[in-house]
């Protein structure tokens, strides 16, 4: 049923498919669109193996309601899919945020604006993923730099969905899509894996969107099982019901949404770090650009600069602590990026001025050349 | 003559918003519009002629508002209050559940 | 007696949010005669299928129909309750999956989801309110505005032929199509108890009184009684209208069940052996 625990050669995309069945994923929704069908290819052949159902839709905006629709089904749901899509997507993704709905959307980045540089990669949806959708909430982010990352932060991702309550988005980019490479899976007892919540109490005393003291999210049931939940998209009170003018309702809808993410940043929160412990020099970098940057970062503890590379796991919510520490440790903070710059933005912010930020912005679908970084750690280091 | 004799015609204060379909639907003229206006502002229709009333419920099926139902007998009023006991009443306690957890302040928005 | 200050109709008490009525809509609006075709239909089908029955609906002053029934909903985004209710479907094949959509939201913004729902054949009824315009948001042309009426976006008159959804459906795959009109809901309600009991893409236009913007802009009828008479007076069923030549059926609205096709095969069924395929069964 299952790929078999051992390693195996993998490509990206391949690797995403298998821990996400192995997460619990039983729905996939999806549109053709390069550089993620290969997900939606694999996804038609494996799907009905386990028992679930896949579904090519009609569009992006189809897929990503389809995928809310199966998860209040009762079933766990992804969908994948590159830029284009991704911007289609981005109402039903405020719809998933407003009504709580677990779910995963892969987006394979390529390269843009519009149908840009449609097989090449990119990292310009970084910042599209926090602040696509119109109106306040917050949102998970994961960046896979490699096939192996592809496979455990797929499920990390339904765990988080579940967990919360909360689209999580898994910012991929062709080259990690693409890439085949050995993917170590390990044996299905040692994978954590968290199961939606059920409500315990009869239909009559549940409260769909009132969660019990000291927790975020309330149970979820699914469709179907008689506790005759409301999934609304207007601003909604704690039964679902549109609520009109109550502004007092309103708010403590909205910043539910938006607080339950943001205040538990450290619980989400994943990252690595290498050649930190004594590091002048840090390199913050994510997704394919910290495979350049760590290369980059050896060459130049090998000339006897003291550098050190975090890699940021998680996106979003972004993780200010782990920024604010590195920059009250280093002198300087470089952060290559396969787009214009936008994380920098945020790393600047968190640093508060305590070591100087350098962009290092790469655009036109080709990943940083390990010397373009070292020569800008270089000039960080004189 | 009808050969049914209908108890009561209710119309309800809270529901009815006085668009008057019931009296285009009804064959009979059993309904009229009152004079006088209920604490909704509407002048909702009342059964002056009850007696021409055969229960064929044509007021009730045109009623957008679910605010008009004929009342043949005790039996209806019966069932009505059973229907009200059982689907209905159970469901209304957990609103005063919630805004009692809500009055005392919901923990996401402090701090 | 029954005190009246707070009465509700059976119906709504069995099965209605009693506590958030009265609804939305205006008064004399014809979605409220909608909603209790529904119920009607369920009252005859049994508490059993009530059940097993789930509403999504899209956005519109007919998205709110189902967010009244005490009954799992889903109000989605506009034009795309059909996509939610496919997966809703092809996840739980035991649900009775009910659609609620309006004119605009179903041809207009969805027409996408529409066309693909009937081609893929799957098991779900929808009710397509029509009233010729969008009126939650003030009176604007909809893809089922009549050439030549006048609307809040069209004060010249409008120069878009209308949609004919039962051809567009029947053409898309659809396998069972009624169009009725709020005055016929008791035929409404038939039509729809047999939707929900058909296996396959059932769609049931209910074309209903909007005395505020279609009443006022397009019929020059704002009072509903008026709308009502009119639905009545300008209504042909299809049995008539076979006799009839296509001139005098101008401006005519045709009713009746346009299909009824058993031999296409449902889309769960076809998921269930697609399984069975894929497990090597």
């Amino acid at each position: 049923m299952y790929v078999e625990p051992g390693i195996h050669l993998m490509q990206g995309d391949e690797a995403i498919v298998e821990g996400s069945l192995i997460a619990g994923c039983r729905f996939f929704a999806g549109y053709p669109i390069t550089p993620a069908t290969e997900i939606a290819e694999r996804m038609s052949r494996r799907m009905p193996q386990v028992g679930g159902v896949f579904m090519q839709m009609e569009d992006e905006l189809a897929s990503i309601l389809a995928i809310i629709g199966a998860s209040w089904a009762g079933k766990k749901a992804m969908t994948a899919t590159s830029g284009p899509g991704y911007s289609l997507m981005q109402e039903g993704l405020g719809y998933a945020v407003l009504t709580e709905t677990p779910i995963v959307i892969t987006d394979v980045q390529r390269g843009g604006p519009s149908t840009g540089l449609v097989t090449l990669p990119s990292q310009g949806d970084v910042m599209q993923a926090r602040w696509g959708s119109h109106g306040d909430y917050g949102i998970i982010a994961l960046a896979p730099s490699s096939a192996q990352d592809m496979f455990d932060l797929v499920i990390r991702a339904f765990n988080l969905s579940e967990e919360y309550r909360n689209p999580v988005v898994i910012l991929a980019d062709e080259v990690i899509a693409h890439v085949r490479e050995p993917v170590k899976v390990p044996p299905l007892e040692e994978i954590k894996i968290v199961e939606r919540r059920k409500p315990s109490v009869p239909p009559e005393e549940y409260i769909p969107y009132l969660p019990d003291p000291g927790e975020w999210v309330a149970p979820m049931p699914a469709f179907g099982e008689g506790y005759n939940m409301l999934v609304e998209s207007v601003m909604h009170d704690e039964f679902g019901h549109r609520i009109g003018t109550d502004h007092a309702a309103a708010e403590r809808t909205i910043k539910r949404v938006y607080y339950k993410i943001e205040k538990n940043v450290e619980k989400i929160a994943m990252y690595e770090t290498e050649l930190m412990e004594d590091a002048e020099i840090a390199v913050v970098s994510y997704g394919s650009t910290a495979r350049t940057s760590l290369r980059a970062v050896r060459e130049a503890r090998k000339l006897g600069i003291k550098a050190g590379i975090l890699r940021l796991i998680t996106l979003w919510p972004f993780y200010d602590k782990i920024i604010e520490d590195i920059a009250s440790q280093v002198k300087a903070i470089v952060v290559p990026e396969m787009n214009m710059g936008k994380i920098v933005r945020e790393v600047e912010r968190a640093a508060k001025g305590n070591a100087e930020v350098m962009s290092l912005p790469k655009v036109g679908g080709v990943l940083h050349h390990p010397d373009e970084v070292l020569s800008v750690i270089k000039k960080a280091a004189r | 003559m009808a050969t049914v004799r209908v108890s009561q015609i209710a119309v309800s204060d809270k529901l009815c918003k006085g668009c008057y379909l019931c009296i285009w639907a009804c064959p009979w003229n059993v309904l009229e519009i009152s004079e006088e206006r209920n604490w909704r502002g509407v002048k909702k229709p009342i059964a002056t002629k009850i007696e021409n009333c055969r229960a064929c419920r044509l007021c009730e099926y045109y009623c957008p508002d679910f605010a008009i139902q004929v009342i043949v007998d005790e039996e209806e009023e019966k069932k009505l209050l059973e229907v009200e006991e059982r689907y209905e009443k159970p469901w209304l306690r957990r609103i005063e559940k919630r805004n009692e957890i809500v009055s005392r302040g919901v923990w996401w928005l402090e701090s | 007696m029954i005190p009246e200050s707070e009465f509700e109709n059976v119906l709504a008490k069995k099965y209605m949010r009693t506590e958030i009525m009265p609804h939305a809509f205006c008064p004399g609006c014809g979605l409220g005669i909608i909603e209790r075709i529904i119920l009607m239909a369920f009252e005859e089908l049994g508490w059993d299928e009530w059940e097993k029955t789930v509403f999504v609906s899209g956005i519109g002053c007919s998205g709110w129909v189902p967010l009244y029934f005490r009954r799992d909903a889903a109000h989605t985004l506009h034009g795309r309750a059909l996509a939610f209710a496919t997966a809703l479907k092809a996840s739980r094949p035991e649900l009775n999956v009910i659609v609620v959509m309006g004119d605009g939201d179903s041809m207009g913004i969805g027409g996408n989801h529409l066309i693909h729902a009937a081609r893929r054949n799957i098991g779900i009824t929808a009710i397509i309110a029509t009233n010729m315009l969008y009126s939650l948001t003030g009176g604007q042309m909809a893809p089922t505005t009549p050439e030549g009426a006048r609307t809040q976006t069209t004060p010249y008159g409008s120069i878009e032929p209308n949609f004919d959804l039962m051809e567009l459906l029947k053409a898309a795959g659809a396998t069972y199509l009624a169009r009725w009109t709020t005055y016929h809901f008791m035929q409404a309600k038939n039509s729809l108890k047999k939707a929900v009991k058909h296996k396959g893409f059932a769609a049931i236009e209910i074309l209903f009184q909007c005395p505020t913007y279609a009443g006022r802009y397009i019929l020059n009828k704002p009072d509903p009684r008026d709308m009502l008479q009119w639905f009545k007076e300008n209504s042909v069923p299809l049995t008539v209208a076979k006799k009839k030549d296509p001139e005098e059926l101008k401006g005519k609205i045709l009713v009746g069940e346009f299909l009824h096709r058993t031999d296409r095969v449902e889309y769960t069924e076809k998921l269930k052996e697609l399984e069975k395929r894929a497990k090597g069964g």
